[in-house]
């Protein structure tokens, strides 16, 4: 009989398991669902950026006929408990916070803020119901940018409050940031802004709530990133047991970081369900979910670099504000990532880092995607303008800052050792694959010609998880594995992916390791009585999960192999598993099927003394951890009549250790590169001076398209393993980190002979027409 | 409400929608479609596209009662015998979508597009897919799934001659 070979799956772009449904239509996405007896929840929403609610006349919509409920912000908070979110404490860095209700109650704080919900037996009805409902507003003075909120005057937007500040000022200081400025040789300033944009999944936000009277228990069908953080604010909000809520979810229509535990909206849904005890269906539309749902970035710094006459970047001294919206939520939390992380790969000897959280009268800042990338902006953004006043080479200038890979590795300034960044491999890698010297003497010639080309490169290192350092920490991850009767290893994760192919890539591993076929393992989510606790978020699941799954499939196994071996009567350690049969090593024939074994165990044949329950509970501590990073490279050409900007070439070398599944890592770094290219040229979430949204559509929110983002080129370092196992590393954020820079430094060097320099991120037509007047006239 | 009879996935189907609910919602409330997705309500996604009378249309911008007498095939009719078709399994094997919420629009307005120009190059189809948004994948996988199943069918009728 021939040997038995094993498949290996871990490395190979293995066809994803959730496409025969996508591909199909048989996806089961929240508005697919329907109960019986279902009903739809619409919002009436604010017209106005400030206000105080005068009144609300609510009569007219509940008299329509097929409406059969109008909650008033008023009814809600008699019907539910007012408590923090449960998610948002975490953040909370101490000081009163902000006190508000489910729906407003006694003010509006943005355009599209929730004021009641109309609950009818169609979405069409509830609609219908919105615009009977008439509410009065006494219009206050909006604060719409970051300025006025710090500005004592600015009405405040929450009384209790006082002033319009989510996080007080602080300042920190790394390395010896006096002396450093003291002694360079140049100290230079720059005023860097980074503009509103947002998630926008294709799905947005969504949720059926269904009231069990006689059980008193909730079933919410989410889409969310975390079952149970989803059923934590329900729970603490409804004030129901924790035990009494079963959170349930299946497909998610990309998310971004949007969709992470139960917004206003869904708490809302879920207090009318209960109050009616029938299931209500909420589909946030477009027009709520770029009004609404939340936005990102927004952030302004003032910085000042110490610099060596030789380029050598010494000390950064940053003072950032961030514009947190109207609800301060997660966007208290972020200055504290950007702080840690805007030394990047390089050598920086000194920081000063100072930052203030802002709140005005917009959407709710929301994480979005690499929520602190805006330090990857700043920093990349200054060396090129260091840089051009030097005179040198961006990849010049980047190539002598960066910290060589050492032994023991150099830390960070703030603290975190470089253990395993290639950052500099990657960046001689991307000069490379696009002939770096070649394109300077191309951009010459086609200068001749009056065509204006640049090549922009940009850094980046993100923790996904991050090095096991001296802090220690990374974190844990739960996953419970367990050899089904039928042969099908399950693995129940606290994952819940919306587009990251968890069902596939964690298969792959733990197929590899317990030594089934990868179609046999089954990899559970989204059901908050069934798995562990978890998030999808932070680039986190390669390494954690993937770690997780490999460590809980050798237990596993091996408990597998322990029980086996009474049945077969050998040794355990004579036993493998491959392609799904158990055999004694060296005698293939004696192969058993891993279903036969798991059927064995469950017969009840067995005595006390033999362990035949084949699950395990595994938990895993990120290993060894480690960075992900690399360097991207743009060449776009700027149409300098028209200010139109075509990004001709896109390159991109990533270090991202061990790869589970290439397509996959390549697919997420390519979408997170056309976020990027759609925040420079086309993305802005706008508001006028009055406090109006202005791109509540996606004719005024331009999103990028086929003919926006070229074809992107990605080659892999695998350079340093720090891990005997895990060397699996997150690669969902960087390429939307690094992206921005990437681009907007491709422009500038396009515009270079007009004299132009860049200190904002959005780079629209019009825009780039204006850099170009203003640099013509010598402002 | 309209009284209507229309045809979709060779079946045919008769209802009595509001005259006000769209071609979208009717399949997906009333057939229990549930494949077309909504994206925006507003044209611009590109997410609900199905296929009718041979063209590539918005559902959400067309009325159940403007596809009275049409034929109309949505997602769910292209699958054969309870597999792939061509492009849905060129699409399978070039990883072309990520979170799946958009496919169903590309995947009938690629089909659209290859009934019309079955030698589409990668510009033709970077304009024919350019009124659909995507926002997981940038792109590029689909367009390398759209070139796969195109030369597939070049393969298959040089084959047949």
């Amino acid at each position: 009989m021939a040997e038995i070979v094993a498949e290996r799956y871990t490395g190979a772009s293995i066809k994803r398991s959730e496409d025969p449904r996508i591909l199909t239509g048989a996806g089961r996405y929240v508005d697919d669902i329907k109960l019986p007896g279902m009903l739809h929840a619409a919002f009436v929403r604010s017209p106005l950026a400030h206000g105080r609610v005068l009144s609300v006349d609510v009569s007219a919509a509940r008299a329509l006929p097929g409406v059969v409920a109008v909650l008033t912000g008023a009814d809600l908070e008699a019907m539910t408990v007012q408590a923090p979110d449960p998610l948002l404490a975490l953040f909370t860095t101490g000081g009163p916070t902000a006190e508000f209700t489910l729906l407003a109650t006694d003010k509006v704080r943005f355009v599209g803020d929730p004021v009641a919900v109309v609950i009818a037996e169609s979405r069409y009805l509830a609609e219908d119901g919105c615009e009977l409902a008439d509410v009065e507003y006494d219009e206050l003075p909006p604060v719409m940018n970051a300025a006025f909120a710090l500005d004592p005057s600015s009405p405040p937007l929450f009384a209790n409050l006082g002033d319009n500040i989510a996080r007080p000022h602080s300042r920190n200081e790394f390395g010896d940031v006096a002396g450093t400025f003291a002694d360079a040789d140049r100290v230079v300033d720059f005023h860097i802004d980074v503009h509103r944009h947002q998630n926008v999944p294709m799905e947005g936000r969504a949720c059926v709530a269904s009231w069990d009277a006689d059980l008193a228990a909730m079933t919410v069908y989410a889409a969310t990133q975390s079952v149970h953080i989803t059923r934590n604010g329900v729970a603490t909000r409804l004030g129901i047991e924790g035990d009494k809520i079963r959170v349930l979810a299946g497909d998610i229509g990309g998310s971004f970081g949007l969709k992470i535990g139960a917004s206003r909206e869904e708490l809302a849904v879920a207090a009318a369900s209960r109050h009616l005890g029938r299931p209500v269906k909420w589909v946030e539309d477009r027009g709520e979910n770029l009004t609404a749902s939340g936005q990102a970035r927004e952030e302004s710094f003032d910085v000042r670099a110490a610099v060596s006459n030789d380029g050598d970047l010494l000390g950064l001294d940053v003072k950032m504000v961030i514009d947190t919206g109207a609800y301060p939520g997660m966007g208290t939390m972020f200055p504290d990532i950007m702080q840690a992380m805007i030394p990047g790969p390089y050598k920086l000897a000194a920081l000063g880092f100072e930052s203030t959280a802002a709140i005005t009268n917009k959407a709710s800042y929301v994480a979005y995607r690499g929520p602190w990338a805006s330090e990857t902006f700043v920093r990349e953004r200054v060396l090129d303008l260091i840089a051009k006043d030097l005179g040198l080479d961006p990849v010049g200038i980047r190539l002598r800052n960066l910290a060589a890979r050492t032994d023991p590795p150099a830390l960070m300034i703030t603290g975190r050792p470089l253990v395993g960044v290639t950052s500099k491999e990657s960046l001689e890698r991307v000069a490379e694959m696009v002939d770096y010297p070649a394109f300077r003497r191309r951009q010459v010639e086609a200068r001749a010609q009056g065509r204006y080309l640049g090549i922009g490169v940009a850094t980046f290192i993100e923790a996904a998880p991050g090095p096991r350092g001296p802090d220690g920490a990374l974190g844990s991850e739960s996953m419970r594995l367990r050899l089904e009767e039928d042969g099908i290893v399950a693995l129940f994760t606290g994952q819940m992916p919306h587009g990251q192919s968890h069902q596939t890539t964690l298969a792959q591993i733990a197929a590899d390791e317990f030594g089934v076929p990868f179609e046999q393992v089954r990899v559970v989510v989204g059901d908050s009585d069934v798995v562990p606790f978890g998030l999808t978020g932070g680039s986190r699941s390669a390494t954690m999960t993937g770690g997780v799954a490999l460590h809980g499939a050798r237990e596993l196994k091996a408990k597998v192999l322990d029980f086996a071996a009474h049945l077969i009567e050998v040794s355990a350690q004579d036993l493998l598993i491959t392609d799904g049969n158990v055999w004694v090593r060296g005698d293939p024939a004696s192969a058993i099927a891993v279903s036969e074994v798991a059927r064995r165990a469950a017969s009840g044949q067995f005595g006390a003394e033999v362990d035949a329950a084949l699950e395990v509970e595994a938990t895993y501590d990120g290993g060894q951890g480690g960075w992900s990073g690399g360097t991207h490279c743009a060449i776009v050409e700027v149409d300098v009549e028209t200010g139109i900007v075509k990004v001709e070439r896109y390159a991109a070398v990533e270090d991202c250790g061990a790869l589970i599944n290439p397509a996959v890592v390549e697919g997420q770094i390519r979408g997170g590169v056309a976020q990027g290219i759609g925040a420079v040229l086309l993305e802005r979430s706008a508001y006028g001076e009055d406090g109006s949204f202005q791109s509540a559509t996606f004719m005024d929110y331009l999103m990028p398209t086929t003919c926006d983002v070229p074809r992107i080129e990605i080659e892999h370092l695998e350079t340093v393993p720090l891990d005997a196992d895990v060397n699996f590393r997150g690669v969902g954020e960087g390429g939307m980190i690094v992206a921005p820079p990437t681009v907007v430094n491709a422009i500038e060097d396009a515009l270079s002979p007009f004299g132009v320099r860049i200190y904002e991120q959005h780079l629209p037509p019009a825009r780039i027409l204006e850099l170009i007047a203003a640099a013509d006239s010598g402002q | 409400m309209a009284d209507i009879s229309l045809t979709v996935n060779g079946a045919t189907h008769t209802g009595s929608p509001e005259v006000r609910k769209t071609l979208a919602d009717f399949l997906r409330d009333d057939l229990n479609l549930t494949g077309t997705h909504v994206g925006c309500e507003h044209g611009v996604c590109g997410a609900c596209t199905v296929i009718v009378d041979g063209r590539a249309v918005r559902s959400c911008l067309m009325l159940a009662v403007q596809a009275a007498g049409s034929e109309v095939t949505t997602i769910e009719g292209l699958a054969t015998d309870g597999g792939l078709g061509t492009l849905q399994q060129a699409m399978w094997d070039s990883h072309s979508f990520q979170c799946g919420f958009c496919t169903p629009g590309f995947v009938m307005q690629a089909t659209a597009l290859l009934s019309d120009h079955p030698d589409a190059d990668e510009q033709q189809i970077r304009e024919a897919l350019s009124g659909n948004i995507c926002r997981c994948t940038g792109y590029q996988s689909i367009i390398d799934g759209v070139l796969l199943a195109a030369q597939r069918n070049r393969t298959l009728r040089n084959r047949e001659r």
